[in-house]
This record gives C-alpha cells, sequence and structure tokens, in this order.
C-alpha cells in the first residue's frame, strides 16, 4: 500500500536517512524500533513532507506522493500522530480532533460521523471534549493526538513514539488500544515507532529495525 | 476641568482607532507569517492615497456626496487586493524561513519602493479629502462639542475589533489561521495549505493597515512621509500589546493615543517622543508587551 523508497534525508549537511525503504501493508501493523536518534521521528517527518528530501520515492497505492506539499496526504488519507503530541493549547479537545475534519473542509454531517466514530473507539475523549489542549495530562494527549489522526486515516496511520513518557500503566492501556483498531480499522495499515520492542510484541505484525538512517526487517 | 477633558479623551480614543487599525494588520501578519513587515506603514498610506483620490473623484464628478462613506471602505478593499497577494506570492513568500536580517532588510527593501511609487503617482503636494468629516458635521452635549466622525471612527475600530475576535473564533478560515499561528508543521501534516493561510493573512493585514489609512483622510491631508511616521507608530503599539495579541493592540493603541494628547496639552515638547516613553516603561516592566507572553518552550 505505502511503500517508501532510497529515501535519503540531510539535515544539516548531516545524512540522517541513507537511502532507507520498507514497505505498509493494507491491514499490517509495523513497528519502527530503533534507538534515540536513528531517524525515527526523521523518517515519518520526511515521508509526510515537513522536511526537505535528498531523494527517494514514497507511493501510495501505486501513486507517487513525494513532491505533494505536506497539507495534501491528510486528503489521502494519511493520518500523523507525532512525536510529544503537539495539541492546539488553545483550542478545546474536540476542536483538536476536528482540525484535520475543518482543514479538509469536509461537510457537516461528515464531520460529525467521523468524530462520533472516534468517540466510539476512544470514549474518554467525549468526557475531556471541552477541555482546553493545554489542560490534558500526557496520557490523555496521546489519546487525543490519536483520535485527530483517526479523524483522516482511512489508508495509513503513523504514530510517532506514542509510548514515551507515560507511566506503565498508561502504556500498558495505549498498547490495549492499538490492539483494539485492529477490529476497528482492520484495512488500514499502522506504522508504530517506538524505542523499545517490550512494549509492542503485542501489537506488531512486523518489525522493521532502523539504525543509523537504514532500515532492516526484524 | 470636564470641558477639557472629555473632549481631549475624545480625540485621543478616535486616534486611537486610527493607530489600532494599523497596529492590528501589523500584529495579525506577525503572528501568522513570523515576520515583521516594514512596509507595512506604507500601504497605510497607499489606502490614504487612494480613498483621498477617489473622494475628491467623487465629489468633483459631482455624484451624490455620501457615496465618499462607502468609498472609505471599499477603497481600503481595493488596496488590499491590488497590493496583499501580489507582495505575498512574490516578495514575502522568498523570504519564509530565512533570517529575521533578511526579512526586514526584503521589506525596508519594499518599503523605498512604495514609498517612491507613491510620489510617482500622488505627487508630493498634500491631499486634503474632507468631505466625510463635513457631511457627519458636529453634535452638541452638555456644552461640549463633539466631532460626529470622530465618534464613528471609534465606533468601526470597536466593530473591527469584535469583528476580528469573532473571526478568528467563529470561522473556518479563522480557526485555521489560529492553529498555523499555534503550530504550523503540524498544521501542515493536519491538511491545512499553510500558504494560503499565509497569503489570506498578508491581505487581511494590508486591508487593516489601508483602512486606517483611508478612515484617516477626512482628518488630515495626506502626504509623503505618512507610511514612516505611522509604521514607527504601530510598531510601537504593537510592542506595547505584545506582538501577535489583538487585544493587546487594542489597549496599547489606546494608551499612546491618551499619551500623546495629554503631551500635547500638558508637555508640548514632548509630544513625539511620549509613545516611546510608554513603549520603554511597558518594556522594561514587561517585555513582552501587556498582553504577550514569554515564549515558552515545552521539553
Amino acid at each position: 500500500m505505502l511503500v517508501v523508497e532510497n529515501l535519503s534525508v540531510e539535515i544539516a549537511g548531516v545524512k540522517v536517512l541513507r537511502s532507507l525503504g520498507f514497505e505498509l501493508k493494507a491491514g499490517v501493523r509495523s513497528v519502527l524500533i530503533g534507538r534515540n536518534g536513528a531517524g525515527k521521528t526523521t523518517t515519518l517527518r520526511a515521508i509526510m513532507g515537513l522536511l526537505p528530501r535528498e531523494g527517494g520515492k514514497v507511493t501510495l497505492d501505486g501513486r507517487e506522493i513525494q513532491d505533494l506539499p505536506s497539507h495534501e496526504r491528510a486528503r489521502l488519507g494519511i493520518g500523523y500522530a507525532p512525536e510529544d503530541r503537539r495539541l492546539i493549547a488553545g483550542f478545546s479537545i474536540e476542536d483538536n480532533i476536528l482540525l484535520p475534519a475543518l482543514a479538509l473542509d469536509l461537510p457537516a454531517a461528515e464531520r460529525k460521523r467521523r468524530l462520533e466514530e472516534v468517540y466510539a473507539f476512544l470514549p474518554q475523549l467525549a468526557q475531556l471534549k471541552d477541555r482546553p489542549g493545554g489542560g490534558v495530562s500526557g496520557g490523555q494527549g496521546k489519546m487525543v493526538a490519536l483520535g485527530r489522526a483517526l479523524m483522516v486515516a482511512d489508508r495509513v496511520l503513523f504514530l510517532d513514539e506514542p509510548f514515551q513518557g507515560l507511566a506503565p500503566a498508561l502504556a500498558l492501556d495505549y498498547a490495549r488500544t492499538l490492539a483494539r483498531l485492529r477490529d476497528h480499522r482492520p484495512e488500514i495499515a499502522v506504522l508504530v515507532t517506538e524505542s523499545s520492542p517490550k512494549l509492542l510484541d503485542d501489537v506488531a505484525d512486523e518489525t522493521l529495525l532502523i539504525e543509523r538512517g537504514a532500515v532492516s526487517r526484524a | 476641568m470636564l470641558q477639557t477633558l472629555i473632549p481631549l479623551f475624545v480625540d485621543a480614543l478616535a486616534n486611537a482607532a486610527l493607530i489600532f487599525f494599523v497596529a492590528v494588520g501589523l500584529t495579525l501578519v506577525f503572528s501568522v507569517l513570523r515576520i515583521l513587515n516594514v512596509a507595512h506603514g506604507s500601504l497605510y498610506s497607499i489606502g490614504a492615497y487612494v480613498a483621498a483620490s477617489v473622494g475628491l473623484w467623487i465629489v468633483a464628478a459631482g455624484l451624490p456626496a455620501w457615496l465618499t462613506f462607502p468609498a472609505l471602505v471599499l477603497s481600503a478593499a481595493f488596496t488590499a487586493l491590488l497590493f496583499g497577494p501580489v507582495i505575498e506570492r512574490t516578495l514575502i513568500r522568498w523570504t519564509y524561513g530565512k533570517s529575521e536580517a533578511v526579512q526586514v532588510l526584503v521589506t525596508f527593501g519594499l518599503f523605498l519602493i512604495l514609498e517612491d511609487l507613491q510620489r510617482m503617482v500622488f505627487g508630493v503636494q498634500s491631499i486634503y479629502a474632507d468631505t466625510p468629516m463635513a457631511l457627519l458635521g458636529i453634535s452638541e452635549i452638555g456644552g461640549i462639542v463633539y466631532l460626529n466622525y470622530q465618534l464613528a471612527l471609534i465606533g468601526l475600530a470597536v466593530a473591527v475589533l469584535i469583528g476580528l475576535r469573532l473571526f478568528i473564533r467563529r470561522s473556518r478560515t479563522g480557526k485555521l489561521l489560529a492553529a498555523v499561528v499555534a503550530d504550523r508543521e503540524v498544521s501542515q501534516a493536519m491538511g491545512i495549505d499553510t500558504n494560503k493561510m499565509f497569503m489570506i493573512a498578508f491581505t487581511l493585514g494590508v486591508l487593516l493597515a489601508a483602512l486606517g489609512g483611508a478612515m484617516a483622510t477626512p482628518t488630515t491631508g495626506v502626504a509623503p512621509g505618512l507610511g514612516a511616521d505611522t509604521m514607527v507608530l504601530a510598531f510601537a503599539v504593537a510592542a506595547i500589546g505584545g506582538l501577535g495579541q489583538v487585544e493587546g493592540a487594542a489597549v496599547a493603541s489606546v494608551i499612546v493615543a491618551v499619551a500623546k494628547v495629554l503631551a500635547i496639552y500638558y508637555a508640548p515638547a514632548l509630544d513625539a517622543v511620549a509613545p516611546y516613553l510608554v513603549m520603554l516603561a511597558v518594556l522594561l516592566v514587561r517585555p513582552y508587551g501587556l498582553f504577550g507572553a514569554g515564549a515558552t518552550r515545552r521539553i
């Protein structure tokens, strides 16, 4: 479904990704494992078009998307929960979740349908919906970022280090949520980045290892 | 005492209204694009020149005089649409991601070009077009005489303040702009076309500057140099209020205008420096301005 080939990125003259490649298949949960600084976040940001590339191709269902402006990926059904949540502090939780739908200018009925679907999958978000984006805990924020990404993730879902900084109980809760995602959206391709492989044993169908900017299959 | 103070205060508020239009435009452009547009004041004076020329033309052509009112607002809109998208698409867009020094140099270059352009098109003689002021006349309440046009200016400024707030909080475009201000990269990833938002915000900034200039024409002559004077004042107001703060710009406009009027009345020698003395005092106590929050970075 989503194929990355020869992706190379330099930041300030330093090669961060070296001809990296992998494939995400429909319905398959992949985990990208690597130490801090291995290039996990850079890989996702490069695929999302948030960084200039030195070279490489990204195709979604055979269509090259690497040169599209960043904002067009959401319309293609790619959802992205960045590292460190990045919620809009001045927006309510509900407005944060709705942001991608607003950006794509979806009809009101469709916006509502998707929001209700997200609330059905993550009921705790419905209880937080009127709180300000800056007023939720780290664990709650990760769930909000997941819900926001799910608003558009019809095809692909990228979750960047969702477990980082979570207390063990919350991490377990998040892992269970990801396991439930299999039934909720069986057809989408999911890529989760993580520094320690243990947490994702139950979630991962496929494990990719990233080291010094290059990916190998485990 | 009141007989003196009330007219002074109304005068100050009317001036504050004009300063507010320019300063809020400057601060809006800065918060979305993160660029301090040094040429912002030129767009104020271009708005003024366009409005004055159209006003004089309406009178000379023998058209109904009341048309000079809508002409003020339409002149501002015309200026915004003529200059906003073009300047953003060409010069300003080129400076995104470059250093502040480059951005200041480029917009300063733009300022010089626009100033000369105005001299070429409108000449160097002062233009007076006070029909709207004369039409609205005066009212006398409790023995104090008010210029109705000044009261209208204050009303318009309040309407613009409320309108901007509602636009940012309620409308789709306003919310997307607020998201871009808060987190540009996440906004892109969530599907917001940030380039389009930059163009909208810049054009809205030009509209507000040009509106200030257009609304000022009935009260004063339009002459070369207006743009530079206005720019410096708008910058002081934006700094006092806190860059990027809509309410901050409103409050700071009033403070600066009151300071200026009090200086003119009690210490005329300080007239020109009064706004900057206020700025100095505010920034010493609150370096990010009255409404500004310091750059807090989460780690």
